[in-house]
């Protein structure tokens, strides 16, 4: 039995050793702070959505299954909740009926098995009321088609004869062993068989029989050990039936668990008051975007009031320079488009009042590293080490976000190796999204087919926005901005703009 | 011996040999204990015991036939053993035991039965179909699998435990199959005693040659050379090419180094000296092991050789480690010298490794020139492993071999041990000179 909440047709599986690559992703879009509120500290709801977060889904059609369940979710999350709640309070009483699968007494083993069933039938049947009660109010095919699942395997019929089986199993009255005749006439290949209800007692009333001596130690040693042969395949088999139903429970855990997660993380972002949307992807091939309102969802966590949002509406670029003041909400802007992009192409909605854009193979990040002048020889190296284990992993129609990459070093140095990667990342078919200051570099583009140019904006009084507006680059930089605000007012120098970019609020 | 080192035949052989020696002597325990009036020996298991020898006897034979007829055999003692096998194999005792066994084994193999234990008490009917529980608990469950899971089954024997119990469940099952147990009473008594004497006896003295065979074979395939030496008396020359101590290449860890062995007639005495670590142990217990495994008529190490008939071996290796006993060990040293010098003739061979350790040099090298004075009067082919440089040079009938190392780097040894004129000091010099510890090295770096 599947669920199959996550794809149609196949299992989401969880890798147990997630890559170390990631992180830098994960740390670069600061998603830490996305799945931390998606998980509420939920363990396997935070690995079931880092997994969906960082593998993005390719196809159009498996987005679009997706999406239709998260919506159901949002509209239905108390049944959705429900669910869940019942993994994990199966769970929680699993661990309480526990006794150790001992690898020495088998007998221990059979009766824990036993138990351990019993326990999982009730949490079936309770799975079986909610599936009886909530099918109406479903509509996605993901979760109308997991309820019918479970009324259609769970019937009644279904659960007499389980209980039948595992009562019987309780039951202390004999144990009947078939045997048949080994090389050197020893009983070989016991097999526990099961006792047929009427007749059988009589029938094996007057059968010759023997009796061990009480005194005969060795002998009842032996009959241990008869009945130990005897239920070894059968407690392999109620040993594996609770593997099987644990495993059954877990997956349904799993399942459920990014539902959950987009449950949660949508309540906290309405309680904002922030809007969110269902994204509209195109094909591959597709160079279009646009949205309206995009913010970065981790910003807004991190301050729990409005941010601002950008909106965008280009056709046919494959490059994004984006220039402007410094702490004009640049990495802001670059953070909530990678954010969107994943969110996006694993089904959940995104942070946007609209948004559409591309599938992309795979969203990866170049961003700048805190400033080290003691490094400063070596950085350009690192950085350089750095973009080569990127473009190891890049296949056509990636999107790559590159964040004052190959600064390290003088503007001319700097503009050319960045000019150098940048067009030919753009020409073997990747989207790219780079942030500079280099003016040399961005103004190198300005007569190609496909760049669109953007700017932090900035207002007359030198005021920011941290809004990203379409504009070519200026040549200087409001660096200058920065030192004034800072030495203007010693006390609280950020307080006028209201809102603090996250770039700066973490120093 | 020479047919035996085709590998087909000799693992037909081992296998034949080790079953038939099994089969025998676990019958001899049948009968000794249906001798005695043991009162296991009347019960269904031990007749049960009985049948399956008898079969795997029966099976080792026509194996044993088949193999050889397949493969095809020239010596003499093969094709006689060959011959000797058909005409068992046919004759009319044989073939009823054979016959007998395969119908009975029939028979129990369509006995299936039924126990019902229910405290201390076990009954017994044929099986009539009764339902597999596990492969319906497996059914019921079985959709909820989501992948592999762990096989819980614990790897329990077969065997019974207490045989008393077994047996008193044999004779309930004998009242439901009562004909096929008389059966196998009446073959019990008759093939009490169905091994052939002589088939014993063969498998058992094949097992020598067999043995040695195998223990070669894998250091053969490693490309170590054996050979079936040529004997000769103390008289004449010896010589072997390319030989290697067999323990050292058993252990398997080491790259193994072959040295050769020249003496001419007059020549006796070999005196080894040398870095330590470089294979002069390995090389007299080398010398000795090829001498010893001639002796005995199996293949030596090495790719020829010539070797001496000898009377006796006689060895003396001294503990150098022990120094908690140093002083009643040069006595001990003296003792067991002198043990070995009063019994050895012109024919022994002695191995003296490391002698007069416990002592002062002097003492030493004076205790040295007085056994080896002996050793030269004794004539015994000898080879003396040690430290003293002046026993090397003792006369013509003493050869003075040494360890050697690499001229680079003095700390990699070769393990080759050649004839060389005895030169200590120089290998201490290498080692110096390597941690600028020489004179002139150690006066630059201390004017620094």
């Amino acid at each position: 039995m599947k669920a199959h909440l996550m794809f149609r047709n196949r299992d989401f599986i969880v890798r147990k050793h997630p890559d170390g690559e990631m992180e830098q992703l994960i740390a670069d879009l600061e998603l830490a702070r996305i799945l931390e509120h998606m998980s509420r500290q939920d363990k396997i709801v935070q690995g079931v959505c880092r997994e969906a977060l960082l593998h993005p889904l390719m196809a159009r059609e498996e987005v679009g299954y997706r999406q239709e369940c998260v919506a159901d979710a949002l509209e239905n999350p108390k049944i959705v909740r429900m669910l869940y709640q019942i993994t994990i309070n199966t769970e929680t009483r699993r661990k309480k009926t526990w006794s150790w699968f001992s690898p020495h007494y088998l007998a221990g083993t059979f009766s824990s098995a036993v138990r351990l069933l019993g326990l999982y039938l009730e949490m079936l049947m309770e799975l079986r009321m909610v599936a009886d009660r909530h099918l109406e109010g479903l509509r996605s095919e993901g979760f109308r088609n997991l309820m019918i699942l479970l009324q259609e395997e769970l019937d009644d019929a279904y659960f007499a004869r389980a209980k039948g089986q595992i009562d019987d199993l309780k039951k202390s009255d004999g144990t009947l062993i078939s045997t048949q005749i080994g090389n050197y006439l020893q009983g070989v290949h016991y097999v526990l068989r099961k006792k047929e209800g009427k007749g059988h007692w009589k029938k094996w009333f007057f059968t010759p029989s023997y009796t061990v001596d009480a005194r005969d130690d060795a002998g009842a040693k032996d009959m241990d050990k008869r009945r130990e042969r005897a239920i070894n395949e059968a407690t392999n088999a109620l040993a594996q039936a609770t593997d099987h139903l644990e495993g059954f429970f877990t997956m349904l855990r799993r399942e459920l668990a990014f539902f959950i997660g987009c449950i949660n993380l949508s309540e906290t972002v309405g309680e904002a008051g922030m809007p969110l949307c269902m994204p509209v992807l195109e094909a591959m091939e597709m160079r279009d975007r646009s949205w309206q309102e995009l913010y970065d969802v981790s910003l807004l966590l991190l301050k729990g009031s409005k941010v601002v949002g950008n909106d965008l509406d280009v056709k046919c670029k494959s490059l994004y320079l984006i220039t402007g003041a410094n702490q004009g909400g640049k990495t802001t802007f670059l953070r909530s488009m990678g954010q969107a992009q994943l969110m996006a192409q694993c089904g959940m909605f995104v942070g946007a009042r609209a948004f559409s854009a591309p599938i992309r193979r795979g969203v990866f990040t170049h961003f700048k590293q805190e400033e080290d002048k003691n490094l400063r020889s070596g950085k350009l190296d690192e950085e350089l080490h750095r973009m080569s284990g990127i473009v190891d992993q890049l296949d056509a129609h990636a999107l790559v976000l590159l964040n004052e990459s190959f600064a390290a070093t003088n503007e001319r140095e700097g503009s050319e190796i960045s000019r150098q990667i940048t067009k030919a990342l753009v020409e073997s078919k990747m989207e790219v999204f780079s942030v500079t200051h280099l003016f040399t570099y961005a103004a190198s583009f300005a007569t190609e087919k496909g760049v669109q140019f953007l700017r932090a904006e900035r207002l007359e009084n030198r005021e920011r926005t941290f809004r990203i507006l379409c504009g070519e680059p200026l040549r200087s930089v409001f660096g200058e901005d920065l030192y004034h605000k800072i030495f203007a007012g010693e006390s609280e120098p950020f307080t006028e703009g209201g809102t603090l970019p996250a770039v700066v609020s973490q120093r | 011996m020479r047919e035996l080192e085709n590998p087909e035949h000799r693992r037909t052989l081992t296998a034949f040999s080790k079953e038939v020696h099994f089969l025998g002597r676990s019958m001899e325990e049948i009968r000794k204990r249906l001798q005695t009036g043991n009162r296991q020996s009347q019960g269904y298991l031990e007749r049960g015991h009985m049948m399956d020898y008898a079969q795997r006897y029966c099976d080792a034979m026509e194996k044993l036939r088949r193999a050889l007829a397949e493969a095809g055999v020239r010596a003499t003692g093969m094709r006689g053993l060959v011959q000797y096998l058909g005409a068992y194999m046919d004759s009319e005792g044989y073939q009823e035991l054979q016959r007998e066994v395969k119908a009975l084994r029939e028979g129990f193999s369509r006995v299936e039965y039924c126990m019902l234990i229910r405290s201390g008490t076990i009954r017994v009917r044929r099986y009539e179909g009764e339902k597999d529980y596990s492969k319906q608990i497996l059914a019921t469950f079985e959709k909820f699998r989501q992948g592999d899971v762990k096989d819980y089954r614990h790897a329990l024997t077969e065997e019974p435990v207490a045989a008393h119990v077994e047996d008193a469940v044999l004779h309930l099952v004998s009242k439901h199959y009562k004909e096929l147990f008389h059966e196998l009473d009446l073959f019990f008594s008759k093939f009490i005693q169905f091994e052939d004497e002589t088939i014993l006896r063969f498998s058992k003295e094949i097992q020598f040659y067999i043995t040695w065979l195998d223990f070669v074979d894998p250091l053969k395939a490693k490309g170590l050379p054996f050979n079936y030496p040529r004997m000769c008396h103390s008289k004449e020359e010896l010589h072997a090419e390319a030989c290697f101590d067999i323990a050292l290449a058993a252990d398997g860890r080491k790259e193994i180094v072959t040295n050769d062995i020249h003496l001419t007639e007059r020549e006796r005495i070999l005196v080894i000296t040398g870095p330590n670590q470089g294979g002069k142990t390995t090389y007299a217990r080398m010398l000795g092991t090829v001498h010893h495994l001639a002796s005995v008529g199996l293949s030596v190490p090495g790719k020829e050789a010539t070797l001496m008939v000898f009377d006796n071996i006689h060895t003396h290796f001294g503990k150098e480690e022990d120094l908690t006993t140093q002083d009643g060990k040069l006595q001990d040293d003296l003792v067991r010298l002198h043990r070995i010098l009063t019994s050895a003739t012109d024919r022994s061979l002695l191995i003296i490794n490391e002698i007069f350790t416990s002592t002062t040099l002097d003492d030493a090298v004076t205790l040295g020139w007085l056994m080896m004075e002996k050793i030269i009067q004794l004539r015994s082919l000898t080879i003396v492993v040690t430290f003293l440089d002046e026993l090397a040079t003792c006369g013509e009938t003493v050869v003075s071999l040494m360890s050697t190392v690499e001229e680079e780097d003095p700390l990699i040894r070769t393990y080759k041990i050649l004839r060389k004129p005895p030169d200590g000091l120089a290998y201490a010099m290498h080692i110096a000179k390597k941690h600028r510890l020489t004179y002139d090295a150690l006066r630059r770096r201390l004017e620094k």
